[in-house]
């Protein structure tokens, strides 16, 4: 697959702060690409640097083969951003919101007919086209801001801590629809998100920290690389676990055993056939990940 | 062309449909027209009488008309800066809503947006500015009908020149605010003192030598001169018909800044649209230039 953005040697500062220093990395066609980090850890500022929003103090961004600084009115076109929070005017209707936008892109008339009658689909919003968009549910917001992000077919979608704050059903229909777009056009997803769980279906994760990169991979080899393996035994002998010599956390009726790996798992397993009558072994999870990445940061810098 | 029309027509519409913003815009003029029949009404119609020898009297409609159109033109110059900055605040709430962040992700030059909110803003405060001709014009029928209707024309036009110039001001102004706590406090500041740097409160005539001549350069003193004349000359020429000598007419035209006066010399009536129409066009060029780099962050 192409690289579709190519990030090399960023820096952005504001005042004495390192926003961003010296970050690079890449995302390839059609990837879903995790941006994780905690607040301030310079994911906005890359993505608005990203956007053409801000300009880098040094380095090269490039997107679909153009340089930011040099090509931006073309990349433009190419790029659909999903904000944090919503940027649609709440006095106008869906319809009118989505016409004012689509008509930015050239799209009117009966191409902007048939490409909203797509959306709404899509998207599930046929009912409230003519709704005032200020007065709609943080969930149905949410669907029309991914609409108009998508309204001119972009080949990237910026999704900026979407999922954020909204309903299981509309955090679905969400995630179904860019697994479609994935899927039917190829689309490239870049997605920065405080839920772990999103990122760890990503095909590549990236976490920062302080402006650089601590962290990158696809979820399995993160959590091979920064976490063990769990076994989680369902018993209440909590001599028996403490007497395994790992540590253990007490959960409401089961105990979760971290272990080095698998290999140590199923020798531990082996040797204790009569007590593991009931139990599961699982990967460690994103959340530990990023936990062992954030709170490692200096023996993670010095092994990379 | 296209999309300045799309721009135009959601401004536009975000600009009626919140309530709050339109009504008030709306209103301030009946306001401001109701404070100064109120508190300078009647200090007007002295200050006429005062410049009148004995022996002769004049109507009280007549009176009453003199100072209704001088109430009327302070009115309308105040206006056409304080509505222009009302109806200019969606370019500040759109920066604070992230609003404008969701345009600049888009193919369309920044430029045309700057366009786009100055055209919206111009046509919605010279909405207002002409709602307020018509309730002044009601006032004057109420108080003494003496203006003409080429006058009338030509007051609208003054208005039209001066929603311009009070768009291009407001315009270059909000380019560089961007919180609600910046818009206010300017708006205090240009509510209260504009009308005294144009003349509007007070009579530019009736300051110092030096403050008259520091005021000169202010294209606005210029502006209120133009609403004076075509809102008071009706009322002027019904003084000469009375017999009222028109050494006295002039003495009075010069108290209310009918004439406006730079080294000795009375500027003529083409100069002051001129500088008027010269000045709006200069400042909307600063402020498209400051639209576009003020956008492009360091």
């Amino acid at each position: 697959m192409e690289k579709i953005i190519k990030i090399e040697h960023l820096f952005k500062s504001f005042g004495n702060v390192k926003a961003v220093n010296d970050l690079s990395f890449s995302v390839r066609e059609g990837e879903l690409f995790a941006f994780l980090g905690v607040n301030g850890a310079g994911k906005s500022t890359t993505i608005s640097m990203m956007c053409g929003q801000l300009l880098q103090d040094s380095g090269k961004i490039e997107i679909c083969g153009k340089d930011t600084c040099a090509s931006m009115a073309d990349i433009f076109s190419r790029i659909g951003v999903v904000f944090q929070n919503s940027v649609l005017d709440p006095f106008l209707t869906v319809r009118e919101n989505l016409e004012s936008r689509a008509a930015m892109y050239g799209i009117s008339g009966r191409k902007f007919d048939s490409r909203l009658n797509e959306l709404a689909s899509l998207l599930s919003f046929e009912n409230i086209l003519g709704r005032q968009f200020g007065k709609l549910s943080g969930g149905q917001k949410r669907r029309i801001d991914i609409a108009r992000a998508l309204f001119h077919n972009p080949d990237i979608l910026f999704l900026d801590e979407p999922t954020t704050g909204l309903d299981p059903q509309t955090r679905k229909i969400l995630w179904d629809v860019v697994t479609e777009l994935r899927r039917g056009q190829n689309m490239t997803v870049l997605l920065t998100t405080h839920y772990m769980e999103e990122a760890a279906d990503a095909d590549y994760v990236v976490i920062i920290d302080s402006g650089r990169v601590s962290a990158e991979g696809t979820p399995l080899e993160l959590k091979n690389r920064y976490t063990g393996d769990f076994v989680l035994i369902y018993t209440d002998d909590e001599n028996f676990v403490s007497s395994l010599g790992f540590p253990y956390q007490r959960l409401r009726d089961s105990f979760r055993i971290s272990v080095p790996n698998c290999a140590e798992a199923t020798r531990m397993i082996v040797h204790n056939q009569d007590k593991f009558v009931d139990y599961e072994i699982t990967k460690g999870k994103m959340d530990d990940v990023f936990l062992s990445v954030t709170g490692k940061k200096l023996t993670v810098g010095d092994e990379k | 062309m296209t999309m300045l029309y799309v721009l135009i027509k959601r401004n536009c519409k975000l600009f009626f449909r919140d309530k709050g913003l339109f009504l008030s815009s709306l209103i301030s003029p009946v306001i401001l027209l109701l404070l100064y029949i109120t508190f300078l009404g009647n200090v007007y119609k002295n200050s006429f009488i005062s410049f009148l020898p004995d022996g002769i009297d004049l109507p009280e409609k007549l009176l009453d008309s003199l100072t209704a159109s001088q109430l009327l033109s302070s009115l309308l110059s105040v206006c056409t800066v304080t509505v222009a900055f009302c109806s200019n605040s969606l370019m500040i709430q759109d920066k604070m809503t992230g609003v404008r962040r969701d345009f600049d992700v888009t193919p369309v030059k920044k430029s045309l947006f700057a366009v786009g909110y100055y055209v919206s803003t111009a046509l919605s405060t010279l909405l207002i500015c002409l709602a307020a001709v018509a309730v002044g014009m009601v006032y004057l029928a109420i108080s003494g009908w003496y203006i003409s209707i080429p006058d009338i024309l030509l007051l609208i036009f003054d208005v039209f020149i001066l929603t311009m110039l009070g768009t291009a001001i407001s315009s270059l102004v909000n380019a560089f605010i961007s919180s609600q706590g910046q818009s206010t406090a300017v708006m205090t500041i240009v509510s209260a003192c504009y009308g005294f740097i144009c003349g509007a409160y007070m009579p530019v005539s009736s300051f110092s030598k030096t403050l008259q001549k520091v005021l000169s350069f202010f294209p606005g003193v210029y502006g209120t001169s133009l609403l004076r004349r075509h809102s008071m000359q009706g009322a002027f020429e019904a003084m000469k018909d009375s017999g009222v000598p028109q050494q006295i007419i002039s003495a009075i035209q010069d108290s209310v800044d009918y004439n406006i006066y730079v080294s000795d010399k009375a500027v003529p009536y083409y100069l002051m649209i001129l500088i008027i129409s010269g000045c709006a066009l200069l400042i909307a060029i600063f402020y498209i230039f400051a639209s576009i780099f003020r956008r492009k962050k360091r």
